[in-house]
């Protein structure tokens, strides 16, 4: 399954080339979608959609999780990695009672992993799940988070 | 081995934009769902991430089910974004119902934002002799 690296600390700094690595990862797994004989035509995404943002004291990141209830999704923080993984499960009747004019939605396992800019403090982070959503609030460990230095005249 | 839990890897598609209709400002989704008929009624879940049940609106005209929801909250303006790969917007969707629906027993509830709706057929389908007479 996929990982996918925010942060390298190896890599040039600055976001553009973290993101250039991204984009790479992102490429290579569409391939592999790409090449799935189950006939996916066209851009798939993956599970579950993610956007991370940053605070001065936190990153937060959200997750697109409809369907999944709070019981179907494991958080796990290693150092500075998040991984979300789960389930989502989709119930159909029997064959036979009823029939299935349309499928869109889709069901099955999900792992996805992120390694975040900075350290976090793993005992304040915060996990909420509201309206299909995850919401995670991760904090950074008091040295990554930014001091005001008051500036003196001589 | 045909009662074995479906655990194959999630490949959902990316949200899928409805082209800009000119009278509808934002950007718009139109939601992955699933239909399901049986005998007395069709069952029809949509998914609506970030959208709670004040935000919804179902209405059946005319044979025409359209759904419509907003999202219920934005991210905070003041946190700087490091990665997207979902947008925010409005949902939209329309159906054409060929069957008669009992518009008074129609009900629909949000769970995890999936909206469920019930769409229960109207009794009076029950099948009928014609009789044929000789001309």
């Amino acid at each position: 399954m996929a990982q996918y690296s925010l942060y390298r600390p190896g890599a040039a700094a600055g976001f553009g080339s973290l993101f250039e690595d991204l984009r790479r990862d992102m490429d290579a797994l569409l391939g592999r979608y790409g090449s799935d004989p189950s006939g996916a035509n066209g851009w798939r995404g993956v599970f579950p959609a993610v956007n991370l943002y940053e605070a001065d004291d936190a990153f937060v990141l959200t997750a697109e999780l409809p369907g999944v209830g709070p019981d179907d999704i494991q958080v796990q923080l290693e150092g500075s990695t998040v991984t979300l993984q789960g389930e989502r499960k989709i119930e159909y009747p029997p064959k036979g009672s009823a029939s299935l004019h349309r499928r869109e939605r889709q069901a099955g396992a999900f792992r996805r992993a992120f390694e975040l800019p900075a350290e976090i403090d793993a005992d304040k982070v915060e996990a909420v799940h509201r309206h299909g959503v995850l919401m995670l609030r991760l904090p950074k460990t008091p040295r990554y988070q930014p001091r005001r230095i008051s500036v003196r005249g001589s | 081995m045909a009662n074995q839990t479906e655990s194959q890897e999630l490949q959902p598609r990316q949200k899928q934009e409805l082209q800009p209709e000119g009278t509808r400002p934002g950007v718009v989704f139109r939601p992955d769902i699933d239909i399901l008929e049986r005998a007395d009624g069709f069952s029809i879940y949509a998914d609506l991430p970030g959208v709670d049940e004040s935000n919804v609106s179902v209405r059946l005209e005319k044979g025409v089910l359209t759904l419509d929801a907003q999202l219920s909250a934005l991210p905070d303006p003041s946190w700087s974004p490091l990665h997207a790969e979902y947008r925010f917007g409005a949902y939209h969707r329309e159906f054409r119902i060929s069957e008669d629906i009992d518009s008074d027993r129609v009900s629909a509830k949000m769970r995890n934002g999936v909206l469920e709706l019930q769409l229960p057929k109207t009794a009076h389908k029950t099948p009928r002799t014609i009789a044929v007479q000789a001309g």
